[in-house]
């Protein structure tokens, strides 16, 4: 099977003080089992209108920046990368255009870090992490009714898979250019491609995954409302909010006592990720 | 947060990448780009240079040629041309894999470092693991000293006072993996030197071979270390950089080739050339 798989982009990204703009086109294929890629050049072919939108594109990113800059000031930043871009892709047939913005923050204080990853330029995000940061005491041990914010709950959920019901969110188009349709995830192989770069081999995977809403949530308990590191398995250091009181804690959080029902948000966990306040 | 020098520069690259098993290629990819930075701002397009392409090209064929006999091994090689203002260069390297456990090296250096592979893979454990001293072999210690002195040096970290026989030449530049990346100061290469330093082999101790990665974590100053074949079989190392400082016991000879190092850091993978003499440390673990 010969199929070929084509990529526009053009992103702009602000990377630790530096703006950079990139404009790229690449083809891939896979013929008996041989994955080839290459680059087409970005002026070969191209029928989206990259030039038009890198101008808004830097201003959405600079202003998000100013606004970031602005938001953390009573914490140091580790990392700041934010990024919009737009692409097109094109294969067995199917063409399909994406817009995407992303945030990656890591700002410190003192021996603690949080990390902060946004699939939006959602400012309100960045100022309660860098808030609760600010106010964050010595380590405690994990309350034993604990919430976590949907931003903690959607980089928690790919490794929940088999411990609670998920499904895959439908919507848009696969790495094969299938239809992504909603669909429980379960443990038979995924239907859907991943691919998120033409020169990365494709590979099944479950996409946009989605926890089913189950119980009830305790809006008096403590919230988990950072991440402070990445997770491991479902083991997690976070920040924890209890009432005045902010302070780190690990959690093993492999067993979930609910999902909220409230509208979930995206995050660029995994191969997507969505994040509702879960409770354990 | 630290910006990187505001200067106008111009960078070049194409590359080749290719991974072969029992002797079948798998995957091949090529990247090509350039990058104008004028201030705080760089375009980048992928715009081919033939130049570099055909110093790519012929690199790429050497490569080949030099691996063609390792059909027992999972074989990566990636060949980079790049011009950085007026300098080009061209760099191959080759990871080769067996067993789950790889090296780094060269189209010099691939048939002598897939000999040692091929050693290591059948070794068996023969110590248990525990506080005993660690006898950094291969030159295996120049991974503990990237990531205690190259990297904490990358981020401009406090001195800590290593022993008066040691000296690390580790220069730091403005490095890059794709004309996508913002250039970072990375370092080029580390090479350790012993000068009149004590050495005592211990009777009992652990002898590290391989090592499968490293980081380094500027808040804490803490390095990790994954040793994947030594002895006491693989453990990993946690620890602060003045506690290995003060665990470095002597060492002996000239430094030592390590066979690789691809050091990833903001993720952009880059090789870093490694050597370190035979290293004694106290208990690590």
């Amino acid at each position: 099977m010969n199929e070929v798989y084509r990529k526009w982009g053009s992103v702009v990204r602000y990377e630790n003080g530096v703006t950079i703009s990139v404009e790229e086109a690449g083809e891939a294929t896979e013929v008996n089992g041989v994955f080839e890629a290459r680059p087409m050049g970005a002026q070969t072919r191209v029928s989206v209108p990259h030039g038009s939108l890198l101008v808004p594109q830097t201003l959405q990113t600079a202003s998000y920046v100013a606004q970031t800059l602005l938001s953390v000031h009573s914490c140091t930043i580790e990392r700041l990368i934010i990024s919009a871009g737009v692409s097109r892709h094109e294969t067995n047939g199917v063409t399909w255009t994406e817009e995407s913005q992303r945030v990656h923050l890591s700002l410190v204080k003192g021996q603690l870090r949080v990390l902060i990853d946004l699939a939006s330029f959602d400012i309100d995000a960045v100022r309660s992490a860098a808030s609760a940061l600010a106010l964050a005491g010595d380590a405690r041990e994990a309350p034993h009714r604990i919430r976590l914010a949907p931003n903690v709950a959607a980089a928690l959920l790919p490794s929940l898979v088999g411990e609670i019901a998920i499904e895959q969110y439908g919507g848009g188009f696969d790495g094969k250019g299938q239809a992504i349709e909603t669909r429980a995830v379960t443990d038979d192989p995924p239907p859907n491609w991943y691919r998120p770069s033409y020169a990365i081999r494709p590979r099944r995977a479950w996409l946009n995954l989605r926890a089913l809403p189950f119980g009830s949530i305790d809006k008096s308990a403590p919230v988990a409302v950072a991440l402070l590191g990445p997770v491991t398995g479902t083991t997690l250091d976070v920040l924890c909010v209890d009432g005045n009181e902010v302070f780190p804690i690990a959690l093993d959080a492999q067993r979930i006592a609910a999902v909220s029902r409230e509208e979930p948000v995206w995050y660029p966990y995994a191969a997507g990720s969505f994040g509702a306040e879960m409770m354990l | 947060m630290t910006p990187t020098d505001p200067t106008s520069s111009f960078f070049a690259i194409v590359s080749r990448d290719e991974s072969w098993t029992s002797g079948a290629m798998t995957d091949s990819r090529q990247m090509h780009g350039v990058a104008r930075q004028n201030g705080n701002s760089i375009e980048a397009v992928d715009a081919r240079d033939e130049r570099l392409a055909h110093l790519c090209a012929g690199a790429l064929e050497s490569a080949r040629a030099s691996v063609s006999a390792l059909r027992e091994a999972r074989v990566r090689m990636r060949v980079r041309a790049t011009r950085e203002g007026e300098a080009e260069l061209v760099e191959t390297t080759i990871i080769v894999g067996i067993d789950g456990l790889s090296i780094v090296t060269t189209p010099e250096d691939v048939h002598r470092d897939y000999e040692l592979l091929m050693g290591l893979a059948g070794s068996k454990q023969s110590t248990k693991a525990g506080r005993l001293p660690i006898v950094w072999r291969n030159g295996s210690a120049a991974v503990l000293l990237h990531e205690a002195i190259g990297h904490a040096n990358e981020h401009g970290a406090a001195a800590v006072a290593w022993p008066s026989w040691l000296s690390v030449d580790t220069p730091i530049a403005l490095r890059r993996e794709t004309f996508r990346d913002l250039p970072l100061p990375r370092m080029t290469h580390l090479i350790a030197r012993q000068s009149g330093a004590p050495f005592a082999l211990p009777d009992e101790r652990i002898d590290v071979q391989l090592v499968a990665g490293g980081g380094y974590d500027p808040l804490t100053d803490a390095v990790t270390i994954d040793v994947a074949v030594s002895t006491a079989g693989p453990f990993t190392i946690r620890c602060t950089r003045a506690q290995i400082a003060a665990s470095l016991v002597g060492a002996s000879g000239d430094p030592v080739r390590y066979p690789g190092v691809i050091c990833s850091r903001e993720g952009q993978a880059l090789y870093v050339a490694s050597h370190a003499p035979l290293m004694v440390t106290g208990a690590l673990l």
